[in-house]
């Protein structure tokens, strides 16, 4: 790490991460643009009257030219007005706003039951590795990693919600923040996937980095084995998890589409979906920026963090 | 109305559960009826779409709050004829060009009357050629700078040409009466049995007693409209105790919980029509034979069995069965051998017909697949084709010549001013004919009953024997409660009664 | 040996129904009303007899599955090994950059926006869920290599003059292949899980098609009146999973030992 502190380090990916923003944002431009139909049409829905569509064309703006609209919309963005929708009119900033407070609540939630968690685990099957425990610990992460969110929330929501009704089956109408049972499964839910692909990354990182010769070298030299796992093999054995933490994290981040539409949390996956479908092209740059700007700070975060655990690393890079 | 049932999350059936025993307490509690608490009913939502504005909207939901909040000359009955609401009465002159509407008495929530006034100018707002709400197309006969105030309570319409049917015009989706220069409608003001108390976009909106309500204040205290995109939770909410009233459901899902204690269906029988739309102005379907093969070859008790799941009837391809001026014409059966021969006469065998189809309304890509099914062995083979929902009807309207259709509840009548006329703005099967635009035009413009009757008769024989429309079903509509929840009407989907809760109690 | 019997069999039922099941699917099928307890399994949602739709629908699952995780494979192992070990730092952000921008755009709207554009199929799908592990691939392969190119053995190769090909090719994928496998097995388990989400979100595939993801989609509003039309395609897509992943755990210790 010659000459390179962590904080030009910073400082440049976060040169760097505006230029992701950017590209992202155009990238979702062109896309939405080549959907099939536009706001009009998809307003218009089952009344496509072509003379009807026309003139709401033209109420929404969508008769100037594509490269305009995205000009003006991206002069906007510095002073963080992200335009306002076209089909509602309400400033864009709204749907932000409302979508990112249950999407924060759910994901830092899940990450701080995540980590710990899925860390024991994946090192708990390592230490006894090929043994009985590892086996099931490994055959339940992979079934439940197969199961779709959506089949698991189901069986849950019958069992759980309605059947024995311990735990509220749906969050629609509720305040996540005044009745927090509502966000109990949809956790256990969120959290299925992700314990699975994490714990199996610590596990094998953890096999490796008991086997390999620099455990050896300490436990040659006398050093305890508890601290030679935790001290010296768990660090490195973290440092490939740690990009699929920030992987999750993103995911978590970007709206849970599914976990939402079934437990009915209006967060940001749910703004995207209507957003998309209504093709409400300022709403769906919005959320582009969000997510961009989420992913470039997390991606930065875990390649800090990954640093600290295995130094040894960037050398080569 | 809208049904775009919120397509691809829409469409999934709902999550059954069949309950257990349960000593239920409340079989009796929804017969009497009581005033006060709050109802929450989960609808459908558009996010991004919803608008408070009743003149834009669109959504089922939206028509249902609007519904609450406001209220329109007329509404549609239960047979879909216009019943008088606003307007006490009406009065055509001769001609049917001029008409008089004499006003109910009644109060907007802000305490200003509803006047002549203000029904004008809702009018012209909904009129206005630089915008585009729903109810433009249905109202655009009226002769604005022509129409008057008589005085506070009478309003007189001058129509560009005598139009007999005018109340539906009225009655028409989205022509809601706002007061005089409403523009702002984040905190709505109407005249309806329910006032406007806070909107979360995407959530929810709540709704408390109009005591001053014209027809009487309604029985529960607040109204509360939540958003549940998904049908399953909507169900589950529903059996959760989250929610007491649960529109739209499955047919699989009032069948697990028929025999329960935990909700209480609703069926509104002939709610939706579900049909295939062949495009006459082309080929292959230019030729009459062909279309008739087509009519020949759909098994509709089986359509009606598989895609409905048994909830609804077969149609005889013609809109609007059981509503006003509906001709009741011979049921139409599968007949394999003749529509082999029409389809040999037609030159067709070995054909091959793409049917265009997609997840915009719930069952229309299952029917399309039963329908190819169907169609097996017959010379003829029809290849589903799914396109993008989101574009589907502006899609179907221009391109291709077979596609799936469905349509919401409204007056044959206007039906088939929109969708069957040489100048309809959503003519989909391009039916454009000179005879037939006559038929419609005279019994439009005539005060006779019979002449009148007789004319929608022979367009509709007309449809039913060379037409465009494959009108195979008829869906029931389905709405989930609370047992405990009295006064819900089974009224078809877009009439007064759907979706009303000032009639609504609580056990 | 006896877990390799189990793997096996475990693979083998829902390989050889996906394979070979199709074949015994008759021309022309009876239909009935939906959820019906007819025949072995009982009738799907649209009333089509459940057994023929399980033996007909494992085809494309297990077909995009592999091909969508051994493509993403295929692109994405050598491209971060390349990245990783290049000796110019350009190099690497040349390569890795690029894909922080398709890492930034949610997979699920990635998921809509080309299914939207590009219309249904299985080859969109296939392309669909290999655009969105390839990143993820690209980044843990690239991760894993800086683990191991950190190594004391590998400086000590370098310093002995080992060439390029040598060190980061032969050395660092050898010793890569244990985080990889652990990796392989989840993402051939999360390629289905995506091929299944897709269902849900109507993207890619039909929504009445022959398909076992998209039967547990379709089929669960029925869960309690025919659960079999969910439970038989779900047990199976399960047992694929964790049949490869003991599979592919056996085969790992016996590379090692």
């Amino acid at each position: 790490m010659a000459g390179l502190s962590l904080t030009s380090y910073a400082a440049r990916r976060a040169a760097l991460g505006l230029m992701q923003v950017l590209a992202v944002v155009t990238l979702v431009f062109f896309l939405v643009e080549a959907l099939p139909g536009d706001a009009a049409v998809a307003l218009a829905g089952d009344n496509p009257d072509p003379a009807r569509i026309a003139q709401i064309r033209a109420a929404m703006g969508l008769d100037r030219p594509a490269p305009e609209r995205f000009a003006q919309w991206l002069v906007g963005l510095p002073q963080l007005d992200f335009g306002e929708s076209l089909v509602s009119g309400r400033p864009v900033a709204q749907f932000l706003s409302a979508g990112i407070g249950p999407t924060v609540v759910l994901a830092v939630l899940t990450l701080v039951l995540l980590v710990p968690i899925s860390v024991l685990v994946g090192v708990l099957a390592a230490l006894r590795e090929g043994s009985l425990l590892d086996r099931a610990l490994t055959s339940v992460s992979v079934a439940l990693h197969s199961i779709p969110e959506f089949a698991l929330a189901v069986v849950l929501i019958a069992v759980f919600g309605v059947q024995l009704g311990w735990l509220p089956p749906t969050a629609v109408g509720a305040d996540v923040l005044t009745e927090p049972a509502v966000l109990v499964l949809p956790l256990v839910v969120l959290l299925a996937r992700p314990i699975c692909s994490i714990s199996r990354l610590v596990r094998a990182g953890m096999v490796d980095a008991l086997a390999s010769d620099y455990v050896r070298h300490a436990r040659h030299l006398g050093i305890g084995e508890t601290r030679v796992r935790f001290a010296h093999a768990l660090p490195n054995a973290l440092s490939p998890a740690v990009q699929q933490v920030a992987r999750t994290t993103d995911w978590l981040l970007g709206g849970v589409i599914v976990v939402e539409a079934v437990f009915v949390i209006p967060g940001l996956g749910t703004v995207l979906v209507d957003a998309v479908a209504a093709r409400d092209l300022p709403v769906v740059q919005g959320l582009a920026v969000v997510f961009a700007v989420t992913t470039v700070a997390v991606n930065l975060v875990a390649d800090l963090v990954g640093f600290r655990l295995a130094p040894r690393a960037e050398v080569v890079a | 109305m809208s049904l775009n049932r919120r397509g691809f999350l829409g469409l999934t059936s709902g999550l059954a559960v069949v309950t257990l025993a349960g000593c239920g307490s409340a079989t009796s509690a929804s017969s009497t009826p009581r005033t006060g608490g709050r109802l929450r009913a989960a609808f459908a939502g558009g996010g991004a779409k919803e608008v408070l504005d009743p003149h834009l909207a669109n959504l089922f939901v939206e028509a249902a709050r609007s519904k609450a909040m406001f209220d329109k000359l007329a509404d549609l009955g239960g047979d879909v004829s216009p019943q008088p609401r606003l307007a006490e009465k009406w009065e055509p002159n001769a001609d049917l060009t001029r008409w008089r509407i004499t006003l109910r008495k009644a109060v907007f929530h802000d305490g200003r009357p509803v006047r002549a006034q203000d029904v004008l100018a809702s009018y012209a707002r909904i009129l206005d050629p630089n915008r585009a709400f729903r109810a433009k197309s249905s109202l655009a006969l009226i002769d604005l700078p022509n129409s008057r105030v008589v005085d506070d309570l009478t309003v007189e319409f001058a129509l560009k040409r005598p139009f007999g049917e005018f109340p539906n015009a009225l009655a028409a989706f989205g022509a809601y009466i706002v007061p005089e220069g409403a523009e702002d409608f984040t905190k709505p003001v109407g005249s309806g049995a329910f006032s406007f108390v806070s909107f979360e976009p995407g959530r929810s909106v709540l709704l408390k007693r109009n005591p001053e309500y014209w027809e009487g204040a309604p029985l529960l205290d607040e109204l509360e409209f939540v958003i549940a995109n998904e049908e399953s939770a909507r169900t589950n909410a529903l059996l959760g105790g989250q929610v007491e009233y649960a529109h739209d459901l499955t047919p699989t899902t009032a069948r697990s919980h028929a025999s329960g204690d935990r909700m209480t269906i609703h069926r509104s029988p002939n709610s939706a029509v579900q049909a295939f739309a062949m495009k006459v102005d082309r080929p292959p379907f230019d030729n009459r034979d062909l279309r008739e093969a087509l009519f020949l070859l759909a098994d509709r008790p089986q359509l009606v069995e598989s895609v409905l799941a048994g909830s609804g009837q077969v149609g005889n391809d013609l809109f609007g069965k059981g509503y006003q001026h509906y001709a009741d014409l011979p049921q139409r059966e599968r007949d394999l051998d003749k529509a082999k021969f029409l389809i040999r006469k037609a030159g067709a065998e070995g054909l091959v017909v793409k049917l265009d189809t997609s997840t915009a309304a719930a069952g229309m890509v299952e029917a399309a697949t039963v329908f190819a099914d169907q169609a097996k062995g017959s010379g003829l083979t029809i290849e589903v084709a799914q396109g993008n929902k989101d574009s589907y009807w502006a899609d179907t309207l221009k391109n291709g010549s077979l596609s799936s259709f469905r349509s919401g509840a409204m007056p044959i009548e206007t039906h088939v001013a929109q969708r069957l006329l040489s100048g309809s703005g959503t003519n989909v099967t391009k039916w454009a004919r000179p005879e037939f635009d006559a038929l419609h035009e005279k019994a439009v413009s005539t005060s006779d009953a019979t002449a009148r009757t007789e004319a929608y008769r022979e367009m509709q024989r007309v449809l039913h024997t060379e037409g465009g429309y494959l009108m195979w079903g008829f869906a029931d509509w389905i709405v989930g409660a609370k047992p405990n929840v009295g006064g819900i009407s089974t009224a078809p989907a877009n009439t007064l009664d759907w979706a009303r809760f000032d009639k609504v109690w609580l056990g | 040996m006896k877990r390799a019997g189990i793997g096996g069999l475990l693979i083998v039922v829902p390989l050889a129904l996906a394979l070979l099941g199709p074949l015994f699917v008759p021309e022309q099928t009876a239909r009935s009303a939906p959820f019906m307890p007819l025949g072995l399994l009982g009738t799907d949602f649209v009333g089509r007899d459940t057994w023929y739709q399980v033996l007909a629908g494992g085809q494309t699952v297990v077909l995009v599955a592999l091909l969508a995780t051994a493509f993403s494979y295929l692109v994405g192992v050598p491209y971060g090994v390349v990245a990783a070990t290049a000796r110019l730092r350009l190099v690497d952000e040349v390569l890795m950059r690029p894909l922080d921008v398709l890492l930034a755009v949610p997979s699920l709207l990635v998921l809509i926006l080309v299914a939207a554009i590009t219309g249904q199929g299985l080859v969109v799908l296939i392309g669909i869920v290999t655009l969105v592990n390839f990143p993820d691939v690209a980044r843990l392969s690239r991760a894993a290599a800086l683990e191991i190119a950190g190594r004391p053995a590998l400086e000590a190769m370098r310093m002995q003059g080992e060439s390029w090909w040598q060190t980061s090719i032969v050395y660092t994928g050898r010793s890569m292949l244990r985080t990889l496998a652990a990796d392989l097995g989840v993402r051939l388990t999360g390629a289905l899980y995506l091929v299944a989400s897709a269902s849900f979100l109507g993207v890619g595939v039909p929504p009445d098609a022959a398909d076992w993801a998209v039967m547990v989609d379709r089929n669960r509003g029925g869960l309690f009146l025919q659960p079999w039309a969910v439970v038989v395609p779900a047990l199976l897509i399960i047992s694929l999973s964790i049949g490869l992943n003991l599979v592919f755990d056996r085969a790992l210790r016996k590379v090692r030992t």
